[in-house]
């Protein structure tokens, strides 16, 4: 067990450096970042400054033990177009991207709660098919044109709920809908297969020879066991839906770690991009990092 | 390996192949013209003709263009950077994954830890850094679409040359002396072809999702070429007054992706021993 702990641990650590290693060398081979600072008349002279002031001038192993040394205290740099350090600019909007991902978290392990539910209660066919194909059908969307449908219809057409920006609860729904949506497939997959499952167990059989009936059986005994893989397969998908809230905020001018990025690399902000990923990466990695230690509290029947 | 297919299957191949009739046939119509602007004609909703007569069937954009042209279009161009990414990635994948598999010891240990590391990062987020960094053609997108989704095949392949490796026929070939390049090449090779082929139709459907969600982002694709993502985008700013703009495009990629992604899965429940990654998008 201390094994398997010491061994994720160095694992996620590499993860992140290496994340950290890409972007330096790829922001290096993108050209000269003294270039960005300057304008387009400058001279030979001033560009030899600024690079000696930048420390461009040295080897570049140098300048990349420099970077990792500041990146260890948190420093990325200032960001290129806003006179701020880009890890602040970056941490203002994580409360935001945190909001949305746990929401939609939560959104997406309801559906397929009450969604599984019901296809396991209901003896019509025809019910229980509807309900895959819509899950199946709105995998196919995209995230972005799912969430512009949603707009068109909620917003735009029935004027229900507002389509831009963050604030009261009613700017949550719509985003938190189209993301967390997304995985509804797979997770009513697995949960009609770990229904399956469960309906086989002694447990359900003694259940029933007591005299309880369908619906408490189902409801009491057989719902908290089929949770669990769900539970563990959505907790491994959170870092995905980070990944998903950088599209996701975009369609709805949600102020998070997603839009900043994405507005960063339209002004070549290289700092608060490398920022921005190294901190979502972060996240991701430390998300997959408790799931998988949980993993064991969660089903005790689990060993390492 | 169509022989048996399903009829959700066949459906599916149906859909595929009139989407594709759609995206290659359009360019023939003598109205075909993706970049003409009209601005006579600008905002009209699908079936309205402009002031000069020209009839728009599925209506204009706001500069007055074609959007059954440029639907066609986008179409090619979505569909030539999937095909063209799916490419890098199976050669990328298949080469790391066989030479994971036949040779083991470090060498594997080095590649499926760069396959794990890879695993650990949405994919999104470092499309999006590359795509950033080393700016959008059509052709860099397909290569970093492909460098970036190469783990599905690696993965399979080296799965299979692990049991592969130690077949009589691999081990007779290698006592007569052959070397490891002709082993990989002239067995194992052929032998994981068509599995690779079932990996990449699921990977078509991720990928083109891919390369519409940077397009939407203004990462992909740059105009004037058009693609679905960035059609989408553009028409959000016309939500209200041209609602089409952004439902049409939307409507292409759900077709093609649903279509794709049906087809992979009759091919999978024909092939149970593919093990498909359930978990292998960003």
């Amino acid at each position: 067990m201390l094994y398997f702990i010491t061994k994720r641990i160095l694992q996620s650590i590499l993860t992140v450096f290496g994340v950290v290693t890409v972007a330096f060398f790829l922001v290096r081979l993108s050209g000269d970042p003294s270039l960005l600072l300057l304008s387009a008349d400058a001279t030979q002279e001033d560009i030899a400054a600024i690079r000696d002031a930048m420390g461009l001038n040295r080897p570049i192993w140098v300048q990349y033990l420099e970077f990792i040394g500041n990146a260890l205290q948190g420093d990325f740099g200032n960001s290129i177009r806003q006179n701020s350090p880009a890890m602040s600019l970056v941490l203002e909007r994580v409360p935001a991207t945190l909001e949305l991902a746990l929401t939609s978290f939560a959104v997406g392990i309801g559906l397929a709660l009450i969604l599984g539910t019901i296809m396991r209660i209901t003896r019509k066919v025809w019910l229980r098919e509807a309900i895959m194909w819509i899950a199946l059908a709105r995998q196919a969307f995209p995230v972005f044109s799912f969430g512009l449908l949603m707009i068109l219809v909620f917003s735009v057409g029935l004027g229900w709920l507002p389509s831009l920006g963050r604030g009261s609860w009613q700017h949550l729904v719509l985003p938190a809908l189209t993301l967390g949506s997304y995985e509804l497939a797979l997770y009513l997959r697995l949960f009609n297969a770990s229904l399956a499952t469960e309906q086989r167990q002694d447990y359900v059989r003694t259940a029933y020879a007591k005299g309880q009936g369908r619906l408490q059986v189902i409801f009491q005994h057989m719902l908290p066991n089929a949770l669990l893989p769900i539970v563990t397969v959505a907790g491994i998908n959170l870092g995905l839906l980070l990944g998903g809230a950088v599209v996701t905020e975009t369609v709805f001018s949600w102020p998070g770690v997603g839009r900043l990025i994405v507005q960063s690399v339209s002004q070549r902000d290289f700092p608060v991009i490398i920022a921005g990923v190294f901190l979502l990466s972060l996240i991701f990695v430390v998300i997959n990092l408790i799931v998988d230690l949980l993993y064991s509290v969660l089903d005790p029947r689990v060993r390492f | 390996m169509l022989s048996r297919l399903s009829f959700s299957g066949y459906f599916a191949l149906l859909m595929l192949v009139l989407t594709l009739l759609f995206i290659f046939g359009v360019t023939m119509l003598p109205s075909y013209d993706p970049y003409g602007q009209n601005l006579a004609a600008g905002l009209l909703p699908p079936g309205g003709s402009s002031f000069d007569g020209r009839y728009y069937l599925l209506g204009t954009d706001q500069l007055g263009r074609d959007m059954l042209s440029r639907l066609a279009l986008a179409g090619q161009v979505s569909f030539a950077i999937g095909a063209g990414a799916v490419m890098v990635s199976l050669v990328i994948g298949v080469t790391l994954g066989l030479i994971a598999g036949y040779f083991r010891g470090p060498v594997e240990m080095v590649i499926m830890g760069l396959a794990d590391l890879q695993l650990s990062i949405p994919r999104i987020l470092l499309l999006i850094v590359m795509a950033a960094i080393l700016g959008p053609s059509p052709w860099m997108l397909a290569v970093i679409l492909g460098i970036t989704s190469w783990v599905a095949y690696g993965r399979v392949a080296r799965g299979m040359a692990l049991s592969l490796r130690e077949r009589e026929f691999v081990l007779a070939a290698r006592a007569q002396g052959s070397t490891a390049t002709w082993n990989i090449r002239k067995h194992l090779l052929p032998n994981v072809l068509p599995q690779m082929m079932i990996v990449g139709s699921y990977e078509f459907g991720q990928i083109v999702v891919m390369e519409a969600s940077l397009s939407y982002l203004g990462l992909g694709v740059q105009p004037p070429l058009p693609s679905w993502g960035m059609m989408v985008s553009e028409g959000q700013t016309y939500l209200e007054l041209a609602p089409y703009l952004a439902v049409l495009p939307s409507i292409a990629l759900f077709v093609l992706v649903a279509s794709l992604q049906f087809l992979s899965q009759a091919f999978t429940s024909e092939n149970d021993s593919v093990d498909l990654p359930e978990r292998i998008k960003g």
